[in-house]
């Protein structure tokens, strides 16, 4: 305040008098193209004075003799995208001095600042495994979610979406599966920690992801960080540049891959060939003219439309910035009646109140809508069933709708019983009235943003204060129609609205104190503490028998019955943390860091809620050696290795005690009693699950910073696992109690490799990234193995067991098909209906008889290498760039092929059976006869239907034109086209390969996505997107 | 300026540092639920505890399949439904049965889930402040239940595992324990206490709650399984002597809504439609054909309707069309049965409840209680127990007890043809014969009396290998001693290294 006042009066004093003695500078600015560049921020450091470069790249800039002291001033220019220069003059009142300015574009990584945890580092003192993903490298995907854009771009980060639904959720795993709960990395967004990124930000509005992969970088984070953080940091305003931006993109999304099945035909034909085999009654010939032959995966899918619109206004000046701006988008699902929509928000401001208190604020908002079909899963997860299930087992002769214009239900032709019907027919839904008739709506409003302020205390010593919050509201309504032959469907019609409120807030503050002493040794010190509580309430209210369905009688209190239901959950937690770093490098060649973390949780009962993390790494930068400087083609050459423990705290809330559940309800004399029953054991002794990671890397840049190599090889170890111990069913059904009673590895091996060239008007990038992962659960809980992935009463796909990975596929091995009586007979007895044409299963243990005990580890969802290679070209105006992604080497269990290849029911099957089932002997080793009596054998879960899911995927395709609007008075303007998900190279016969857990984890004991992957019930498959867009500047 | 700085950055340090005093921040309370360090503390609670394990009883769950097992699995019934439709069920009925078989997985998970709320009631009953009466009752329930939770375990299983009090996860790695033992010394040993403790009636908003006839109903049907005849007298005798039961003038009453829980009942589990959750019978919808919105399991087999008596004139067994639809008989309403509904042409009417009582949409929400034990089965274990003791003259008294009621029918049902006259020949007394016939003319009569009420199977095999294969001559896989009791499940055997 002060010196602003001094400064008003002398210039005030001098302004007209002085006006000869002042120093003009005068210049364009241009890129390496000789572009002119507009908006670049021009300004005397030290000073307040400053300018922005016109459209012409013309800047002008006064100086007058009082601003500046000494006899030197300097000129600093800086752009976003742009290196930075500054450049030294002697202060001489009265003289005019022309200096043109050429900036180069920021690709030089050795100088960049990397975001590490409460903070930033140089890159080059870096000493933990990080990730950086460029974000402009995804503006050209449309893609809707920000853990997306992770997809392919970090090695060692997979990500999976769930299924290609509009808006579904996606999985992120670094550095492999760590544990048996919880697999999400932490997220900070400025600064905000959350586990939940559903519905948080338009990627857009994103400046810069930054993924801590191992101990050393993610330590800081504590009990949070074990399987990995990952740091966002959103668009901010620049100093000196206004700058407008508008992007858009529209288009068109249709289905890949169609998995073909059988037409009416062909149907009739399999099923009376089984009908003779098994005595049954076939199908009468005189039935055919009433038959339809529907496509019934056709009728499902539609073209759809995409699209998304993105204003943003940015700026500011040495004491100020700000951003804001807001987005639109939606996107139609591929499937009828899904959809996504969009409406976000967001703000930030940043302004020094003195010289040495800067304050600010961040605030996203997002409100978005998702209109919700089946999308996986055959409903026992509660979501009625995948409508692709239904549309793959509805039998073609089945029309899609009635003459009355009702969608069919069950088949109804004239002369034959309904029961005679539904064998040969099949009873399944007809997926496009489930589809249409989902009316299932989910409404996420969230305000996520903070408000900090930092204090200069003395040079080199900063404290900082910061105080975020995440609120997430979700409202949610799902009416189950009644419909169907007789009303059989969703009988009665019932209605679930459900609201539940989170909010999360912490308090975040931070010392940090950096000094360099005598030149060669520099320290950074850092620590803080950090206050986090969340809460959650949930509130839902059903009801039922509504005589009137209509859309706008749909509501709670309309339906007849009397009981209607209300129900409330609320929880709550807390983390309460102290945390230190300290950095040393020494003359920029040795560098050693070393974090703690005292981290207490309001999950552990109170003997065990307090524990400690640690870190420690080392760094020696090569090429700052003296017997490395000759090596002129070595511009990097970085050694890394780091130890340390993070941990996991994601267990249920308030595990360490029993818990009563209600409604465990009876009646008496005609009138209901309450009840209640233990629902979950408790154990007072649980506590963090702990991961050590040890890393090894190196950093390496050539050939004057065009190649750039890093590599890491990192081995994870999960201690103290946090287990639901299966116990005897015969001790009662309540969950089981919660131990740390195991232990996995995960290693693997990492490789990111960038090639950059200049080469006159012709420039390109190719990146790529490598990862390798080795997943073994060493210990569990005294050796009982856990199983998961009900896909039959009591029958479960993945069995987590020690030796084999997390959710490891475990089932019969089908070794081909008997070919006749003698080959069942000298093979081990596999049951009393067995025939020639049936599956034969391997006898593992070699007793001579198939039985569960055959039953052995035959793959795995989790890939053995994850990969993704990105290649940007340019020349003069255009842009093209390719984005490759894939996975290799895991294994998915195709469930939906039990039914639509297992041949049990009247379920459609797919042409494939159709052609290659065994008709005889020698006829084929691999797909068993036609018969309901033989597929109680044959469609046992068992390698029959475990299926390759590798995968190598054209994941984005853009051509681009950049028009440069200089001359005429704007900005620049760049129009794109841009394809994803263009082509996929797989042998996996299903529709999608990409896909995580089904919905019908939910239903299931054990709740872990992890130990449940690669199950397909017929999954909503990701849509290829063509799209056109600009991208506007001014 | 520089001075106010220091003042407000040591304001600001002051309370960064003093953040970790706050102790209270980590804790976090349960909200709306409670712990069970709460809980088994006041009278409210020991109710709450005994409701949740009558709640195990329900057949508003889809999975307690004892049915399955005391039905499907004998010469009565077969699976029925959709073909392909739980498989489990055919596979049982088949006698093709692994280890990992579903119905074994919910029928021993959910009745060792009653187990386990028994115990832990009665592990804690003793510290609860109240009533000492109530108190006492309340453990004759617990007890009553557990007895039950294991007669199905152990009928359907054979040797299991035994636990009477909470156990701490290690010792839940527990040996099966031998079919006797868990007879004398689980079930009977609690339905002694049960029949000392209980009451003689439960009446209005008790009714359904276990008594002491109940109890002795329940340990003379026990002893029948142990050839305990003596035993099995005696304590039929005390529920005969009691006074509070006796047999309906109509057959029917028992299998109808507005006449449930009558003075033949002497444990039934109870149902109640419209609540919410569920109360109500899902067999409604389970043994329902598809026309009616139902699953058609669990059908009569024709073996099933040939044991019904039937005079010169081809007059039925009243009972048959009471338990069974068939051809050219109404179905329910004014509704013909349609053969077409079932593979065998006939479907079980027990738990069924006309559409004008629970319509379509509603069809899982049956009224219907499921009886355990009636009058009816008392007279004829005590029957049993006299002609195995050589006493068959006296037997057959109690035998002609419960035929009598079934041809009196046509002097109580309107709806019969020939209403008001018996017609000539129908279900004449057994006056003749020794012992050895009687015994037939017993296993003839339990057969028709307590069709589809979960027994049949259970009975076979307590008859022996001779009788039971004679009845599953027609199923190839069948062998007495594989199938006198049924696989323990898988997920059992995964966990419980004693087994």
């Amino acid at each position: 305040m002060k010196r602003f006042c001094i400064w008003v009066t002398i210039f005030c004093v001098f302004l007209s008098a002085h006006e000869l003695s002042a120093q003009t500078f005068t210049g364009t600015v241009t890129d390496q193209d000789n572009l002119t560049l507009p908006g670049v921020s021009v300004f005397v450091k030290g000073t307040t004075i400053g300018t922005v470069t016109d459209f012409e790249g013309l800047y002008s800039i006064q100086i007058l003799p009082g601003d500046v002291t000494g006899d030197s001033l300097t000129l600093v220019f800086s752009s976003i995208g742009f290196t930075t220069r500054e450049f030294n003059f002697p202060v001489d009142p009265g003289a005019t001095i022309t200096h043109n300015v050429m900036l180069l574009e920021e690709i030089a990584m050795l100088d960049e600042f990397v975001v590490v945890g409460y903070g930033v580092q140089k890159a080059s003192d870096v000493t933990g495994a990080i990730s950086t993903i460029k974000m402009d490298e995804i503006t050209n995907q449309p893609i809707t979610r920000i853990d997306q854009a992770l997809q392919g771009k970090a090695a060692g980060v997979q990500v999976s979406q769930t299924t290609g639904e509009p808006g579904s959720s996606v999985k992120v795993r670094i550095r492999g599966i760590g544990t048996i709960n919880n697999n999400d990395p932490l997220y900070i967004i400025d600064g905000v920690p959350t586990k939940d990124i559903d519905g948080i930000l338009n990627p857009d509005d994103i400046e810069s992801m930054t993924v801590l992969k191992d101990a050393a970088s993610a330590a800081i984070y504590g009990s949070r960080a074990g399987n990995g953080v990952v740091i966002i940091t959103t668009k901010k305003g620049q100093a000196g540049k206004k700058r407008f931006s508008y992007d858009f993109f529209g288009g068109i999304q249709t289905h890949g891959h169609i998995t073909p099945m059988c037409n009416t035909g062909e149907y009739l034909k399999i099923y009376n060939e089984a009908a003779l085999t098994d005595g049954r009654d076939p199908i009468p010939d005189d039935i055919r003219s009433q038959l339809s032959n529907t496509d019934w995966l056709n009728e499902i899918f539609r073209t759809a439309i995409m699209q998304s619109h993105q204003v943003s206004v940015s700026g500011g000046n040495e004491n100020s910035t700000y951003i804001f701006g807001g987005g639109y988008m939606k996107q139609e699902g591929i499937i009828l009646n899904s959809d996504f929509e969009r409406i976000n928000f967001k703000t930030s401001l940043t302004s020094k109140l003195a010289d040495w208190v800067k304050v600010g604020t961040n605030l996203n908002m997002t409100y978005s809508v998702r209109d919700i079909i089946g999308a996986s899963g055959d409903g026992y997860g509660g979501n009625g069933g995948s409508v692709i299930r239904y549309a793959f087992f509805r039998t073609p002769p089945v029309p899609v709708y009635e003459e009355n214009g009702d969608y069919s239900d069950l088949p109804n032709f004239d002369g034959y019983s309904q029961a005679k019907l539904n064998t040969w027919f099949g009873d399944g839904y007809n997926p496009v009235g489930l589809a249409n008739k989902f009316d299932w709506k989910a409404k996420t409003y969230r305000v996520f943003g903070n408000i900090f302020a930092e204090f200069n205390i003395v040079d080199g010593l900063v404290f900082k204060s910061d105080l975020g919050v995440d609120l997430t509201v979700i409202d949610e309504k799902r009416f189950n129609e009644n419909w169907g032959t007789d009303g059989r469907i969703n009988s009665p019609n019932s209605l679930v609205v459900s609201s539940s409120t989170g909010f999360v807030y912490n308090w975040t503050n931070t010392l940090n104190y950096t000094r360099t002493f005598n030149e060669q040794h520099h320290t950074t010190f850092l620590l803080g503490t950090e206050a986090i509580q969340g809460s959650f309430h949930w509130q839902s209210g059903t009801d039922r028998d509504f005589p009137d369905q209509s859309p706008s009688m749909r509501y709670l209190g309309n339906g007849l019955t009397t009981s209607k239901g209300a129900y409330e959950l609320a929880s709550g937690w807390s983390l309460l943390s102290a945390f230190f770093r300290a950095n040393y490098n020494y003359a920029n060649r040795y560098l050693i860091e070393g974090v703690i973390r005292y981290d207490g949780s309001s999950r552990f009962s109170k003997n065990n809620r307090w524990g400690g993390f640690y870190s420690g790494s080392v760094g020696w930068n090569l090429h700052n050696e003296k017997f490395l400087s000759d090596v002129k083609w070595l511009s990097q050459l970085k050694l890394r290795a780091s130890i340390g423990q993070t941990g996991n705290q994601e267990i249920p809330l308030n595990n360490y005690i029993s818990v009563l559940g209600d409604e465990y309800n009876y009646p008496f004399g005609g009138y209901l009693n309450y009840g209640y029953a233990v629902e979950t054991l408790g154990n007072e002794n649980t506590t963090w699950e702990t991961t050590t990671t040890y890393d090894i890397g190196l950093d390496m840049a050539f050939f004057n910073d065009r190649l750039f190599v890093t590599t890491d090889y990192y081995w994870r170890y999960t201690d103290d696992m946090l287990i639901p111990v299966p116990l005897p069913p015969s001790g009662g059904s309540a969950s089981p109690p919660f131990l740390n009673a195991g232990k996995v590895l995960n290693r693997g091996w990492e490789f990111e490799v960038v090639w950059r060239e200049v080469a006159g008007d012709f420039r390109y990038e190719i990146g790529g990234n490598f990862a390798t992962l080795y997943n073994e659960v060493l210990s569990l809980s005294n050796g009982r193995p856990i199983a998961a992935g009900r896909i039959d009463n009591g029958v479960f796909a993945t069995l987590t067991e020690e030796g084999h990975p997390v959710g490891s596929f475990f089932m019969y091995e089908m070794e081909g098909i008997f070919q006749n009586e003698m080959d069942i007979f000298t093979h081990a007895y596999q049951g009393p209906q067995i025939e020639p044409g049936d599956v034969k299963f391997k006898d593992q243990n070699g007793d001579n008889v198939i039985d569960e005990q055959d039953r052995v580890h035959v793959g795995s969802a989790i890939p053995k290498l994850t990969y993704g290679v990105t290649a940007n070209l340019s020349w003069k105006n255009f842009d093209l760039s390719f984005f490759f992604q894939g996975v290799y080497g895991n294994s998915i269990y195709m469930q939906v092929n039990q039914d639509i290849e297992g041949f049990y029911r009247g379920f459609n099957v797919t042409q494939r059976y159709y052609d290659n089932h065994w008709t005889g002997e020698g006829s084929t080793d691999e797909y068993p006869r036609a018969s309901w009596i033989g597929a109680a054998n044959n469609k046992k879960a068992s390698t029959r239907f475990l299926e390759p899911g590798s995968y190598f995927r054209l994941k984005n395709l853009t051509l681009g034109y950049t028009f440069d609007l200089k001359k005429a008075g704007a900005g620049r303007l760049r129009v794109y086209f841009s394809a994803q998900n263009v082509f996929t190279i797989t042998n996996y016969p299903g529709l999608d390969p990409e896909m995580y857990e089904s919905n019908n984890l939910r239903g299931e004991n054990v709740k872990n996505a992890d130990l449940a992957a690669g199950i397909d019930w017929g999954t909503y498959p990701i849509p290829r997107i063509y799209t056109i867009g600009i991208n506007l500047d001014l | 300026m520089r001075q106010s700085k220091y003042l407000y950055l040591s304001i600001l340090l002051l309370v960064f540092f003093g953040l970790n005093g706050c102790k209270k921040f980590l804790d976090e309370d349960l909200e709306g639920k409670k712990s069970d360090l709460q809980f088994y503390q006041t009278a409210d609670d020991a109710e709450l505890a005994l409701t949740g394990v009558y709640n195990v009883l329900s057949f508003a769950n889809a999975d307690n399949r004892i049915w399955v097992f005391g039905d499907v699995a004998s010469d009565d019934a077969t699976k029925g439904g959709i073909p392909g439709d739980q498989a489990d069920i055919g596979l049982i009925d088949d006698f093709v049965v692994s280890t990992d078989n579903g119905n074994l997985e919910t029928v021993w998970a959910i009745y060792y889930e009653g187990v386990s709320r028994a115990n832990k009631l009665l592990d804690q009953i003793d510290g609860i402040d109240m009533d000492t009466e109530r108190r006492s009752q309340i453990k004759g329930e617990a007890k009553f239940l557990r007895a039950y939770f294991y007669y199905w375990l152990t009928n359907i299983f054979g040797d299991i595992p035994v636990h009477t009090t909470t156990p701490t996860p290690e010792e839940m790695q527990k040996a099966a324990t031998p079919v006797s033992e868990v007879y004398t010394d689980v079930i009977q040993a609690d339905l002694m206490d049960a029949a000392t403790l209980l009451p003689a009636e439960q009446t209005n908003l008790n009714i359904g709650r276990a008594t002491e006839g109940a109890a002795w109903a329940f340990l003379s049907k026990s002893y029948l399984f142990q050839k305990k005849w003596a035993e099995a007298e005696a304590a039929a005798e005390e529920v005969i002597t009691s006074g509070l039961y006796d047999l309906e003038n109509l057959y029917r009453n028992n299998f109808e809504a507005a006449t449930k829980d009558n003075i033949e009942t002497v444990f039934a589990v109870q149902h109640l439609s419209g609540q919410a959750p569920w109360l109500g019978n899902r067999l409604n919808q389970w043994f329902a054909p598809r026309a009616e919105n139902g699953y058609g399991f669990n059908v009569p087999t024709q073996s099933f309707v040939d044991e019904f008596e039937q005079t010169a004139d081809s007059v039925y067994d009243p009972r048959l069309d009471y338990t069974v639809g068939r051809e050219g008989h109404i179905w329910f309403d004014s509704v013909m049965f349609d053969p077409e509904w079932s593979p065998t042409g006939y479907m079980q009417k027990k738990y069924l409840q006309p559409l004008s009582e629970v319509p379509k949409e509603l069809k899982a929400d049956g009224e219907l209680n499921y009886i355990f034990i009636r009058y009816a089965e008392v007279l004829l274990i005590m029957a049993e127990a006299l002609n195995e003791q050589g006493r068959s003259p006296e037997a057959k008294t109690f035998l002609n007890l419960v035929r009598t009621r079934a041809r009196n029918s046509y002097l109580y049902d309107e709806n019969l043809p020939g209403y008001g006259t018996i017609p000539d020949g129908l279900l004449p007394d057994v006056t003749s014969g020794g012992q050895s016939e009687v015994r037939n003319a017993i296993r003839h009569e339990r057969r028709v009396e307590l069709g589809f009420e979960f027994h049949r199977y259970f009975d076979i095999i307590r008859y022996g290998p001779d009788y039971a294969y004679n009845a599953f001559q027609d199923k190839e896989n069948f062998n007495y001693e594989e199938y006198k009791h049924f696989p323990i499940p898988q997920s059992e055997l995964d966990t419980n290294h004693e087994l």
